[in-house]
């Protein structure tokens, strides 16, 4: 099979995961016990019997779950309209982009420079096996990939404000909030240090791991007993040879990592409090605003979705067994 | 490969770059923050003055018609006035009105507006444009769902010259003060061109025109920031902060941090498990103050001849073994221990700050936490303890279902005190935590539970509480959760809405609340505390109320340390 026919099935497994996740989606949020209307108008305050009615009729909860809204949600959907948030009125297409474009920055920056430094670390500390270097790395990484999220963030930004002066939460600061993001990144990097900080800590430690035992597996390969003796350096060696091949299983935690990239680190986005999708999810959950739901799950499977695509077509660039089965 | 490597790293360059560089952020307002190595380019002695206000929940939207939040409602304070507005002693003052008073018909209410009012763009201010306003409202009560309820009744309203507004109802209304609390003069041009609810619904109104002492500069809800400018042409007095922003925390440990390194000024609700750290903070002030907020365990109430049936264990139904329910529960230890203090013990409906107690009826006598006193209850009344310790009387055996929503942290400490007073007169009560919807669809119309643990924000008004307790309420989307069903009751209900006269209506309002308490369908155990904190360093002149240190009353008030 070649390249093209191998991406066109990926493609078409792509597009009915896709429709499956829709319909799973409709279903489970309306097995969900509770009435929507109540949990957006929360219980402190006065609206009729009638008024929530007349809010019911407007969400179409009055209709038959089947197929009457089943057909009208899936309808809106072809044309591209994920529909009107219950709880916040706007839009949720434009909600999910305003939050999407916060959530990439924070989450990227976090995931690359985790990449980064996780698999250097896991390559020197394959490469210096049994030495105090890899004896260090490997406690560091253990016990960075075992901290609770939470805590690593609330420690990191009570230290953070108090001694280094930065700031306690947000995006950039309030007088800031108007200005696009690019005309206020010194700001926007002050408030980015911290969570980045916690994000970079948490994943390093799950790639260094990763990174190590799949150097430590490719290094005692007789092509890299070959290379040596072929009077290559170290330096050749660990970069022509051993890199390449120990990066597979690295690439399926990165595509499995930025697919879920996209559902926010909820953790840190709730204790830098950092409007991102994250946020959005739990806030949508709490007030079982379907079209919100919906629209925010749809987003998380695709992301999930292109992500594992996008590590299939990398395979067959890595790896030349995938293109010849 | 190589070259992905190396565009990888470039970025991370850069971005290291960035955050290594020290904030060179140039703004036009100075930001009191911790004191920085940068000095501000000198404005005057001292800039502007900015209130940072930190909350853990934004306004939901700025639009009255939809307006769901709490934190709307105090951004509605600030920027829109209202006809009347509830003072700090719980008294109702004008807001717009100057003075308001009823015709010997009790139907005919004569507004005069005060002198001077203009709209944030400079325009004057009509009596027609706020009669525009509740017109809207009477006319599409669907389409303006949150303020719907407060026209219940209005006839026609009327504007007979400019400073003047009549309403003529249809029947007496009684809290007319409180109804005109949430009439705001929205700008009618803003609101005039909606086709329909939805239109109307959608409109999140992120410019609001008003005529408060304040006007949005910036609602940025994606940023979590909504900023405030002061109204200098204000009719009612120039506040004297510059400035107010409001920022949004997701966690409040964050929020009371910020307060501490002085991020920001004020905390509109500090979490009980902080509020003694915060009060060892240097140069940070905490405010407790009694809230209306209660708790209570709902004990179901459901006529036995309801459809459907309540599910319940039938025994409930036999008022000394309410009342021995009652006499097991040591309320003091509840506010002591769950609370660690920051509370206040319960019993009436209506809580002592609600109109400055005026509602409160002073006949309502504590039942005294007594152990064997309510063992003797049920001993007297028949039921025998068993072997296994639980009492029984022919087929009613005292076990319960104890169930209470997740969303209140303290529930569930409260519920493991209950359980175990229980255990000591005899009664078995079986724990369960259950999410506040799962809780909700048992409870009503299906009346399918024993005891909850919940709680209500009652309004400013006894009105709104007393009709939780009404049984018209228990249908679906009602607010009845107990059930209750008295017609007696009922018939009192219908009459404190028509008693003009304010003492008239105090006996019946006094004599409904009696009436639960004794009956029991709620037992309330008690009253929560308004946990506050501000920075004493800079601002002063904060009124501390129920109605909050963020209340326009007292925001208007705030001032700079000098």
């Amino acid at each position: 099979m070649n390249r093209r026919d191998y991406l066109l099935r990926k493609l078409g497994f792509s597009l009915v995961t896709v429709l499956v996740v829709v319909i799973i989606n409709f279903i489970l949020f309306r097995v969900l016990p509770g009435d929507p209307v109540r949990a957006v108008i929360g219980r402190n305050v006065r609206i009729s019997p009638e008024i929530q009615q007349a809010l019911r009729v407007q969400f179409g909860l009055d209709k038959p779950v089947f197929p009457d809204q089943f057909i009208d949600t899936l309808g809106q959907w072809l044309q591209g309209n994920l529909g009107v948030s219950w709880s916040q009125r706007q839009p949720v297409k434009d909600i999910l982009f305003s939050k999407l474009g916060n959530t990439l920055l924070l989450i990227g920056l976090g995931q690359i420079l985790s990449i980064i430094l996780g698999v250097a670390l896991g390559l020197l500390a394959g490469w210096k096996r049994k030495t105090a270097i890899d004896v260090g790395a490997l406690t560091f990484s253990l016990v960075a990939w075992a901290t609770p999220t939470f805590w690593l963030g609330i420690i990191l930004l009570a230290a953070g404000s108090a001694w280094l002066g930065l700031p306690t939460g947000g995006i950039v600061s309030p007088a800031n909030v108007s200005k696009p993001l690019y005309t206020v990144i010194p700001d926007l990097a002050r408030h980015l240090i911290l969570p980045t900080l916690t994000l970079t800590i948490l994943y390093l430690g799950e790639y260094m791991l990763i990174m190590r035992s799949s150097i430590l597996e490719v290094l005692s390969e007789d092509y890299i007993l070959t290379a040596k003796a072929k009077g290559m350096s170290h330096w050749q060696v660990l970069m022509r040879h051993a890199l390449k091949n120990a990066m597979l299983p690295i690439v399926t935690l990165i595509a499995l990592n930025l697919g879920f990239t996209v559902s926010g680190a909820i953790y840190i986005e709730t204790v830098f409090s950092y409007d991102g999708l994250g946020n959005l999810f739990q806030d949508a959950l709490t007030k079982q605003d379907y079209p919100l739901l919906q629209g925010a799950f749809l987003l998380l499977a695709i992301s999930v979705i292109l992500a594992n695509m996008f590590a299939d077509i990398l395979y067959t660039y890595l790896d030349p067994r995938v293109k010849a089965n | 490969m190589k070259f992905k490597l190396f565009s990888l790293i470039a970025i991370a360059v850069f971005v290291l770059s960035a955050c290594g560089s020290p904030s060179t952020s140039t703004t036009g307002t100075v930001i009191p923050t911790t004191p920085a190595t940068q000095s501000a380019p000198a404005l005057t002695s001292r800039g502007p003055a900015v209130l940072h206000i930190g909350w853990t929940e934004e306004p939901d939207t700025l639009n009255p018609a939809y307006a769901f939040l709490t934190s709307s409602y105090t951004t509605f304070d600030l920027i829109y006035n209202p006809l009347t507005t509830e003072a700090p002693d719980g008294k109702y003052v004008g807001g717009l009105a100057k003075d308001w008073s009823v015709a010997a018909d009790n139907l005919t209410w004569t507004i005069h507006l005060k002198d001077g009012i203009k709209w944030h763009n400079g325009e004057a201010f009509k009596a027609s444009q706020i009669v525009w306003d509740i017109n809207a409202i009477i006319e599409h009560p669907d389409w303006w769902s949150t303020l719907s309820n407060y026209t219940n009744g209005f006839k026609t309203v009327t504007a007979p010259d400019d400073t003047t507004v009549q309403i003529v109802t249809e029947y007496p209304i009684a809290n007319m003060d409180y109804r005109l609390s949430f009439l705001y003069a929205v700008y009618p041009p803003d609101f005039q061109n909606f086709k329909s609810a939805e239109e109307l619904q959608n409109f999140n109104n992120f410019s609001p025109i008003g005529t408060g002492p304040f006007k949005v500069n910036v609602y940025e809800k994606d940023k979590n920031i909504l900023t405030l400018d002061v109204n200098k042409d204000y009719f009612g007095g120039v506040p004297k902060v510059d400035q107010i922003i409001f920022q949004k925390f997701d966690n409040a440990d964050a929020m009371v941090q910020a307060l501490k390194v002085g991020d920001i000024d004020v905390i509109a609700s500090v979490p009980a498990t902080a509020f003694e750290t915060v009060k060892g903070f240097d140069n940070v002030k905490t405010t407790s103050n009694d809230s209306s907020y209660f708790n209570e365990l709902i004990i179901n109430s459901v006529d036995p001849k309801n459809n459907p049936a309540p599910k319940r264990n039938p025994a409930l139904e036999d008022p000394q073994v309410r009342l021995a329910l009652e006499t097991a529960i040591n309320r003091k230890d509840i506010v002591d221990i769950a609370l660690q203090g920051l509370g206040s013990p319960g019993d009436s409906i209506i809580p002592p700050v609600m109109g400055g107690g005026f509602w409160r009826s002073p006949n309502i006598k504590d039942v005294q936490f007594d152990i064997a006193a309510a063992n003797k209850i049920l001993d007297d009344a028949g039921y025998v303890k068993g072997s296994d310790g639980v009492r029984t009387k022919d087929k009613l055996r005292l076990e319960f279902r104890l169930q209470y929503p997740t969303s209140n942290p303290v529930y569930p400490r409260i519920a493991d005190m209950l359980a175990g007073w229980y255990q000591q007169i005899g009664v078995k009560a079986n724990v369960e935590a259950i999410s506040s919807d799962s809780l909700t669809a048992a409870m009503t119309p299906t009346g399918d539970y024993d005891l909850v643990i919940w709680g209500w924000g009652p309004d400013p008004d006894p009105d709104f509480i007393l009709s939780v307790l009404t049984t018209d309420q228990f249908v679906s989307g009602g607010w009845s959760d107990s059930g209750y069903h008295n017609p007696e009751y009922d018939s009192l209900y219908l009459q404190q809405q028509q008693a003009i006269d304010k003492t008239q209506r105090q006996q019946i309002v006094w004599k409904m609340q009696e009436m639960v308490y004794n009956d029991r369908p709620y037992i309330v155990l008690y009253y929560e505390k308004l946990l506050q904190a501000y920075r004493s360093d800079k601002f002063t002149g904060f009124v501390v109320s129920k109605l909050g240190i963020e209340a326009a009353a007292s925001l208007t008030q705030v001032e700079p340390v000098k």
